[in-house]
């Protein structure tokens, strides 16, 4: 049965989606807390070693060419004066919440996209927005719900108004140092795009009125989601510009460049539709860690193995989940990797029973090399019934444990108890900051 | 890499309180004492909190034109600790960088 044919015009509703964006995000906030490091080229890694790559540059960094994803060592050769730091979650967390509180101000309808980026949605089919609670606004502004308020709800200007003002209560409640980019648009994609425009500290629109024309001056990478793979399938379908691919139609980007229903996403995306407010769950669970020494001893792997093990069942249990199957990853020196994966008939949640059926997996590893990264994941996720009683009486005395270890912990800071055997790993495996999701920042905090 | 000095030690601190109508009591450390000498800090960076198990440290990144300073303020014992002193190297601040050009740029 032949696909419906796909035809939309533009979408010519009024732009009430804003992306803000704190852009340089890590290496700003480390330049508001210590003035000394404003002006100068900065870069923030996970761990101060020459191979640990820079996960966020400033942009006086940026002028010499470093990049996110550059090893140190590389950087350093472009930009001989840079200054390495290490990443302080806790710092980050509170210029999180800020941002947070400052966009909920305005409507209860914000979505966080990651640690340094989030969306507000006006659209008064959704929830209004109302007045910040306090610092007042002084911009006069219309509420969606006055008489004077055009038929989509939140007038255009008002939301330019409104961005102009997150920018000035970002430098008031943060820092003056802080800054932000702001894009605001039909929907997400063209609002991220538009936030892109114009760094570090624009803020754009993007409509029916001016898509051609912002369009017409980029490039197919500079869109989110099209790197280097996409674009070589769309130079291969004759696109090689945005509004190429704008005027594509439907059909083709269905059948001949993406060869999926992510054509069709693409279709309406760049003429302005909503195709991305859909939530995922939480498919799996687990960590990964790059050892820190490059010929690890048996002790040495089981002792990172055993931390692994423990932070992944601190974190289902976090979720609220349990899980039935458990995968081991190893990548080896050589390049080589194996995993082994295992579903088992019993959940389970706690860090014992996460260590144990880890074990099982990771003994019966190849033993061809050193190991370079050790891998734990959690599959099979369901609902947890900790707080089911169960029948079997050792049941309910891992549960008791383990809830009891987690009130202490919780008490006196995290791994007060722990294993003794991921105790010299606590000190060396240090908390990453997760960029793709904040879903667990509050735990990471935890053990800050 | 920077330059560091790890301290780690109990200070003695001046401090200044502020409140702006029905704003929390802002707190603003004006003045050191350690080791014999006192430090008069000209600017502020970043205040944030965070926790160590149930009890709440308040972080205060400050600077006084030579050198950043990390203080660490125990709400539940109301104690200041000196964290470290960071980075001599790099000279006086520049003025085009200092809150009061920043704030006046931005306005």
């Amino acid at each position: 049965m032949p696909h419906p044919k796909l035809e939309l015009p533009i979408n010519k509703a009024e732009p009430l989606t804003m992306h803000i964006d704190l852009n340089s995000c890590f290496a700003t906030v480390e330049q508001q807390a210590r003035p000394l490091l404003r002006g100068k080229p900065l870069a923030i890694t996970n761990r101060l070693t020459k191979n640990a790559c820079v996960v966020a540059a400033s942009y006086e960094a940026k002028v010499f060419g470093v990049k996110v994803g550059m090893t140190f060592s590389d950087a350093k050769v472009l930009a001989p004066n840079l200054i390495m730091l290490e990443t302080d979650p806790p710092k980050y967390h509170w210029v999180y919440q800020l941002l947070v509180n400052i966009m909920q101000s305005y409507s209860p309808n914000v979505i966080m996209k990651s640690i340094d980026e989030g969306i507000i949605n006006f659209n008064p089919s959704g929830t209004g927005f109302s007045r910040p609670a306090s610092g007042g606004s002084s911009t006069g502004l219309t509420p969606w719900n006055s008489q004077s308020e055009n038929s989509t709800g939140v007038k255009a200007q008002s939301l330019i108004d409104i961005g102009y003002e997150i920018k000035r209560r970002l430098r008031d409640e943060v820092g003056c140092w802080m800054r932000c980019n702001i894009g605001i648009a039909p929907n997400r994609f063209l609002a991220k795009t538009a936030a892109s425009l114009h760094k570090p500290d624009g803020l754009d629109i993007i409509d029916h009125r001016n898509l051609h024309k912002t369009l017409s001056s980029l490039k197919l990478i500079d869109l989110t989601g099209i790197a280097e793979r996409n674009e070589a399938r769309l130079n291969a379908c004759g696109i090689y510009t945005p509004l190429q691919f704008l005027d594509a139609p439907a059909d083709v980007l269905r059948r001949h460049v993406f060869k999926s229903v992510c054509g069709e996403d693409w279709y309406q995306r760049l003429r302005g539709y909503e195709v991305d407010d859909f939530e995922s769950s939480v498919k799996t669970v687990g960590r990964q860690y790059v050892l820190d020494d490059m010929q690890p001893s048996e002790e040495t792997l089981r002792s990172r193995l055993a931390y692994l093990c423990e932070t992944t069942a601190m974190k289902l249990r976090y979720k609220g989940l349990c899980a039935r199957g458990i995968m081991i990853y190893l990548l080896y020196a050589s390049g080589d990797s194996w995993y082994e994966r295992r579903m088992f008939k019993s959940t389970f949640f706690s860090n014992a029973e996460v260590h144990r059926r880890a074990t099982l997996l990771f003994n019966r590893r190849p033993r061809n090399g050193f190991v370079r990264m050790i891998a734990v994941s959690c599959y099979g996720l369901e609902p947890s019934n900790i707080s089911q009683v169960s029948l079997l009486d050792e049941v309910n005395k891992e549960i008791w444990l383990t809830q009891a270890i987690d009130e202490i912990n919780s008490q006196f800071g995290e791994f007060t108890v722990t294993y003794a055997s991921s105790l010299n790993a606590k000190d060396v495996v240090k908390q990453k900051i997760p960029f793709g999701s904040t879903r667990y920042f509050e735990l990471l905090l935890n053990r800050a | 890499m920077e330059n560091v000095v790890e301290i780690n030690k109990d200070v003695n601190i001046v401090a200044y309180y502020f409140r702006q109508g029905v704003k929390k009591l802002r707190c603003f450390p004006k003045k050191m004492e350690y080791d014999g000498k006192s430090v008069v800090f000209t600017e502020q960076g970043l205040r944030h909190p965070t926790r160590q198990g149930q009890r709440m440290i308040h972080v205060f990144d400050m600077t006084d034109g030579n050198a950043d300073y990390r203080l660490e303020f125990d709400a539940e014992q109301l104690t200041w600790k000196l964290v470290y002193i960071a980075d001599k190297v790099f000279g006086p601040m520049d003025e085009q960088y200092t809150a009061a050009n920043l704030t006046t740029a931005a306005t």
